[in-house]
This record gives C-alpha cells, structure tokens and sequence, in this order.
C-alpha cells in the first residue's frame, strides 16, 4: 500500500483558447518512511500537483489515492476531513496563529480533530527532537524564523498524519537553516515511518532526500536519487 | 471557541475599546428608550388608566381634546349609559395660596356617576365628592402639595382643596387635576356655563348613531392625535434606529479589518483541515460576546441611573422594553459579524501554496 498515489492525473484551468495544462497524465506514488523532493521551474505545475495532493484542488482527470482510498472525487467536506486527519501541510509562511502560544498551537489541533493526536510523551520526544521544548509558553513573534518552521513542522506531527506535504518550508531561512530542516525532515521520515513530500526550486536540498522528482510543462519524471 | 478567546484575551486593548464603544452606544440606547417611553407614558398615562374604547369629540375640534365643546344638546342625543364617561378639560396652572408652587396641569372634570370616576382609585386620601375638591396626580407631591393643601386653579376661582393622590395621571406630559365637571364649567366658562362637556368616553363602542357634528375616535387614534405625541415616538425611533445601525456598522468594520488581517491564517488553517464553519463560527462568538459584555456594563449603568435620577425626569424604564432593546443589539452584531464572514468563506487555501 502506497501512502500516497496518483494516476493519470491532469489539472487544466480555463477553456477553449485561453485553457492552461498545469499537470498533463501524472503518475507518483510515495511510500511510507520517505522523503521525497519535488523540484522543477516556475510555472512547472509544482503547487498545483501539491494542492491535488492535499485535496485542495480536484483533477480535471485521473484518480488520487491516499492509503488506497480515492478521495479526488469526494466532497469539500471529506476532503477536508483527510486534511484534518490524514495530512500534514507545511506552507511557506503563515503557518502558525499569532495569537497562539506554541503549545497551543497544538491544543487548537486538539480541538478541532476527534481522532486522537500525539500522547504527550510523543510530543515531548519531538519537541526535543526539534530543538524546541523550551519554547512551549513563546508565541510566533517571539521566535526566530527557523524556530518558526520547526514549531510548524511540529504541528503538522502532532496531528500524526501519514502524509507531509510541504510547500518550499525553508524558503524564508538561510541555508544552514535550511539544511537543519530537511535533516530533520529526513530524520523524521524514517523515524516515525511517514511520507514526507517537499516541493523546492532549491536543488541543493535534494541531497538530504530520498528520491527526486522533477516536474516540467505538466509533466513528472524521476530523477537520479541522491 | 477557542480560538476566540484566546485572540480576545491576547489582544485585550482591541477588544475592550470596541466593547466600550458598545457600553457607551447601549447605554444611549438605553436612555433614549426610556426617555422615549417615560415621555409616551407621561402623555398618555391618564387615558390608559380609564380603558375606554372610543371618545367623542367635537368635529369642529379637528380630533383635539382642547378645542372640544359638546353642548348640552349634542350630550342629549347620546344615548344615557353607563358605559359613557363625559369629561371636561381644561390646561390650568396650578399654584398654592403664596402664588409659589407653580404647576403647569390638566384639569379634568368628571361625573361621579360615570365610570372614569368609579375607576379612579387614590394612593393616598380619597376621592372627591363635595364641591371645590380635587383629586391629583401624586407628581404634585413632587411639587410639594400635601393632602389638605388649598391650590388654586384660576385667578379668580375660589381655592379648591386636595383630597386625595392618585397614580398613573398625566396627560400630555402635565399632571392630572381631577375635580367635578360643575366645578370644571365654572372654572371654564363661568357665566356662561350651560351643560358643556368637552369630550365623552366610550366603552365597547356605544356610539354608533353618527351626529353630523359629533367625530368618534378609536382610543389609539385619539392619542395618535395627542399633539405632538407622533412626531415625539418617531424622533425617538429614528434616533434608535440609527443607533441599532451604526452598532451593526461598528461591528462589522472592526471585525472586518481584524479579519482582513487575519485572512493568510485562515487560509492556512483551512489548508490544514479546519472547517470554514469553525472560523466563521469564532468570529460570531468575539461578536456576540464583545456586544454582550457591553451591553450587560451598558444596562448596568443603566440601572444604577434610574437609581439615581430626579423623579421629575420624565425616564421610564421598562424593564421587558429595554431587555428587547438589548436582544437587537445583540442580533445586529450577529448580522454586523456575518459580513467579514462573508470573506472568510470566500478566502481560497489553494492561494497560500507557492508563497505568492
Ligand atoms: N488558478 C489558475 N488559473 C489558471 N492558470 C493557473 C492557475 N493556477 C496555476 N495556473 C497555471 O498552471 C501552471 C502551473 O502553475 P503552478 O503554480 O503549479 O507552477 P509552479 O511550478 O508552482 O511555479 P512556481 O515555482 O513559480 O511557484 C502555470 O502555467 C500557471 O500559470
Ligand atoms: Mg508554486
């Protein structure tokens, strides 16, 4: 059973002579414990194939599978619902509520999804992991911009999805930061048996992944692992 | 609600200023309500207190109580009954023997056989029966009459004594002086002093025998007609109208420009899983719970100035009229809320991917 899996898939905007072919007869899959690098130019169709992948968008065509379920043709409802249990996003900013210490970043988690989220223990081994368990009583503004996204990442666990995607996470950090990040993006994969899916333009990363994908015009091709 | 209040309790200054802005309107609100209603009340009051149906007035009289004049012969073509009340009035002012004590008033006759007479019922003392006795309305005790006080009606008529107090007696804003209706005429048209009434009152509709020269009026329509009294109610119900209206304006701005500000969040959080219905929900919850709290500080200043206020003021509240009031202003910062919800559904998680 693949985590994630996509077959056929294209997303088209528009009609007739002003039609746009974002994704044309996308075929992935992403198993569990590995991180995978979407990479490609801009305009490629790297967030679209991310937001058919989050359910956000649905596919013009195609099927869209997450732990063999299809969820491309389910309501706005369900596919929230797999968000909300399934998936971990991790977008480039605004990724944590202002308004919200760190640790209740977490308890907004608790509140919203039924399904139970990470025992404390768990939480608190991650926190390590991540660096950031003395930050529990801070809010975002009083954080530095990496402390920001490992607290993001951290979230996205809590709700202990199958799924990460991650959308350029280290776009607004320096590259040692950056680097720190998909370590640990790599650590976690493996430790805590997750797929882990990042879309960067940043090549460099791709070292720390486990496979490459690149997407160009719409479509995907595998590249060399690193 | 969570996210609610831990945004209220975070950003406490925003809130508590958009509070007070609701403190401050409710209250006005509050005020003008009750002034409102005191103000109808006090025109009002003493045709209430006789519940009748219908009154006669005079068609020449253009439906004012003032200008009426029945003769006695019109009287004769009413039907003799015990459910008709004539009345005789008469803007008097009133003032005790040293000429000070100076009371703006209604002086009203009516006939002990009739039924506004055998409905009026004192507070304190009794009702008049012998001739130059009055009973008045107890805001003259407020003016510093006492039981057995003389006071005087008219320049040149002798002084009448109160016999006794009663409540819920004013009409057009002045107190009530109730005496008999011969000593009315004397006071009114002395010499010349023939039977006249000013008006006769109904119960259950008794006149239906349509005098050319005689105009009947439902009691509603009569103080429709109470001049001034329309104009009065919908000043204030503009002016409260409004109130509500900018209430719902305030919210939705505010909530408006915090949620704007809120929006990449939202999208975010949407991204994430979190229902729509949930974030809209929050953001009614802030609003009902900001105009709430101000609103309840609103009625508390309220009452404690009805607590502290001269009796001469004509404010009345009406408990069940202001708890209305309240419920509207509650309503309009459910709609007011509702607006920026508007955008909160609208926002697209899809835009936060690709940063741009
Ligand atoms: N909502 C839309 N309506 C029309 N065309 C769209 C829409 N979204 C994306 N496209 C088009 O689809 C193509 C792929 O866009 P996409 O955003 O997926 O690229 P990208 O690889 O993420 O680029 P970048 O690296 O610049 O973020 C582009 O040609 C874009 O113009
Ligand atoms: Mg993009």
């Amino acid at each position: 059973m693949h985590a994630i899996e996509m077959k056929h898939i294209i997303k088209s905007f528009g009609k007739g002579i002003g039609k746009v072919s974002a994704l044309n007869d996308i075929n992935f899959h992403a198993d569990y414990g590995q991180l995978i690098a979407i990479v490609g130019p801009s305009g490629s169709g790297k967030s679209t194939f991310l937001a058919i992948a989050g359910g956000l968008l649905t596919p013009s065509s195609g099927e869209m599978m997450i732990e063999n379920q299809t969820y491309h043709n389910s309501s706005a409802k369900d596919r929230e619902q797999v968000r909300l249990n399934k998936i971990g996003f991790i977008l480039q900013s605004y990724n944590l509520i202002p308004y919200l210490t760190v640790e209740e970043q977490f308890r907004l988690v608790d509140k919203v999804k039924r399904t139970p989220n990470l025992n404390p223990e768990h939480v608190q081994q991650i926190e390590k992991q991540l660096g950031i368990d003395d930050l529990r009583k801070k809010y975002p503004d009083e954080l530095s911009g990496g402390q920001r996204q490992r607290v993001a990442v951290a979230r996205a666990l809590y709700a202990d999805p199958k799924v990460i995607l991650a959308d350029e996470p280290t776009a607004s950090l320096d590259s040692d930061r950056a680097f720190e990040v998909m370590r640990l993006f790599k650590e976690l994969a493996h430790t805590t048996n997750k797929a882990i899916i990042v879309v960067t333009h940043d090549r460099r990363l791709a070292q720390f992944t486990d496979q490459i994908y690149e997407i160009t015009d719409g479509r995907i091709q595998q590249l060399e692992s690193a | 609600m969570y996210l609610a209040i831990k945004e209220m309790k975070h950003a406490k200054l925003r809130y508590s200023l958009i509070m007070f802005m609701i403190v401050l309107i409710s209250y006005l609100i509050f005020v003008l309500t009750g002034l409102a209603y005191g103000l109808s009340e006090s025109n009002r009051q003493a045709i209430d207190s006789w519940q009748a149906d219908a009154i006669v007035l005079n068609s020449d009289a253009d439906s004012h109580l003032s200008q009426s004049v029945i003769t006695k012969n019109q009287l004769a073509k009413l039907k003799s009954d015990d459910r008709l009340a004539q009345l005789g009035e008469l803007g008097v002012t009133a003032r005790d023997p040293k000429g000070h004590k100076k009371v703006s008033s209604e002086l009203l006759g009516i006939s002990k056989n009739q039924f506004i007479y055998q409905q009026l019922t004192t507070i304190s003392g009794r009702k008049f029966n012998s001739q130059h006795e009055a009973v008045v309305d107890k805001s003259m005790y407020d003016s510093g009459y006492r039981l057995g006080d003389e006071i005087y009606l008219s320049s040149d008529s002798p002084a009448y004594k109160i016999v006794g107090f009663t409540k819920d007696a004013k009409l057009s804003v002045a107190p009530v002086i109730y005496t008999s209706l011969s000593d009315w005429r004397d006071i009114k048209f002395g010499a010349t002093s023939d039977g006249q009434v000013s008006a006769v009152l109904l119960k259950k509709n008794q006149l239906n025998q349509k005098a050319d020269d005689l105009d009947q009026l439902t009691t509603e329509e009569f103080i429709n007609k109470l001049p001034g009294y329309r104009a009065q109610n919908l000043t204030f119900g503009f002016m409260i109208a409004f109130l509500m209206l900018i209430t719902l304006i305030i919210i939705a701005i505010f909530l408006y420009i915090l949620t704007m500000q809120k929006l990449p969040y939202f999208a975010v959080l949407k991204a994430q899983g979190i229902s729509t219905k949930y974030l809209v929900k929050n953001t009614v919850g802030q609003s009902i719970l900001v105009t709430v709290s101000g609103v309840l500080v609103g009625g508390g200043i309220t009452v404690l100035t009805a607590i502290g206020l001269p009796p001469a003021v004509p404010i009345t509240f009406n408990y069940p009229l202001l708890a209305g009031a309240a419920c509207l202003l509650v309503v309009m910062s459910v709609i007011g809320a509702l607006i920026p919800a508007r955008t909160i559904v609208k926002v697209d998680p899809v835009s936060m991917i690709g940063g741009n």
